[in-house]
């Protein structure tokens, strides 16, 4: 059940936020299992110095992000949507860390759809490096709404806006 | 700490305790500048800040405004956080932090919030690693 994966088709995020590499395997509906390399030279290193190696630990929230980013591949090929919608990240819960990631690790996610109601879908999951758990995802729940939705004119009350 | 935002919290309120001498509360705001690298993929034309930004938002505010007593805190989970509003480009994000302790770690339960209203409740749980 795997098929090739376009990732820069498949989400809108771009650099420096488009924190999934490749997809290794999918199976639509129920599974994915993605990879992230970190390096060094992205932006959030940009003001590093030498001298603590502590202080390379990659951000947990943009571990997270990046598995998030994994479930919403799952998301695109498993529930397609019309040109237009964006992929909301409402909640989640049970987010727990391992040892720190850090440049040179390559990061495998695990995102599972554990129920979808219509627009909205929970995930589970979680990522390794090598034998190491570095994050577990009790509960991640994701909707998808139109664009126009997030704007802030529509906000105040209009939902149109080419 | 390495952060996918240039901003950094400022303390409006500093931590004190509450009633009891437990509920240690505090205040930042981040001043969420169009210029953040993340607007440019997050997304291209239409920027809005990643949630996963609130959440760094509060997690920096918590180790700004640490509990009278904690030692080095690490991290530990996110124990919930719900999105409930939008963050653009040349928002103020106010972080509102309550800590409570627990058995060997402290629990932030946290609201941010813009001019328009709530943006996320997140609760985080952090490791008491002993002196700081």
């Amino acid at each position: 059940m795997t098929a090739p994966i376009d990732v820069l088709a498949a989400l809108p995020h771009r650099y420096p936020m488009l924190l999934v590499d490749r997809v290794a395997e999918v199976a639509p509906g129920r599974h994915i299992r993605a990879l992230k390399a970190v390096t060094l030279n992205e932006p959030w290193y940009a003001a590093s110095v030498p001298g603590s190696p502590a202080d390379l630990a990659y951000p947990q929230v943009l571990l997270v992000e990046s598995w998030g980013q994994a479930a919403g591949l799952l998301a695109n090929v498993s529930f397609p949507t019309e040109p237009g919608q964006v992929m909301l990240f409402g909640s989640m819960s049970d987010v727990t860390f391992g040892r720190p990631v850090r440049p040179g690790d390559v990061i495998e996610h695990d995102a599972r759809v554990l129920k979808s109601l219509g627009d909205t879908v929970v995930f589970e999951g979680s990522s390794r490096v090598g034998d190491d758990e570095v994050l577990g995802v009790g509960r991640m729940v994701m909707a998808m709404r139109p664009a126009a939705v997030l704007r802030p004119d529509a906000l105040a009350g209009s939902e149109t806006r080419s | 700490m390495v952060s996918p935002l240039l901003a950094r919290p400022r303390v409006v309120s500093p931590v004190e305790a509450g009633p009891g001498g437990d509920g240690f509360r505090g205040t930042c705001t981040v001043a969420v500048s169009p210029d953040e690298p993340v607007f440019a993929g997050h997304y291209p034309g239409f920027p809005i800040l990643p949630g996963v930004c609130v959440v760094q938002c509060v997690h920096e505010a918590a180790a700004m405004l640490p509990p009278a007593g904690a030692g080095r805190l690490d991290l530990a989970a996110i124990t919930s956080t719900r999105f409930v509003g939008a963050v653009f480009p040349g928002d103020d994000i106010t972080v509102d932090l309550a800590w409570k302790r627990g058995d060997g770690f402290w629990a932030c339960t946290a609201k941010a919030y813009t001019d328009r209203g709530e943006a996320a409740h997140v609760r985080l749980c952090y490791t008491d690693g002993g002196a700081a």
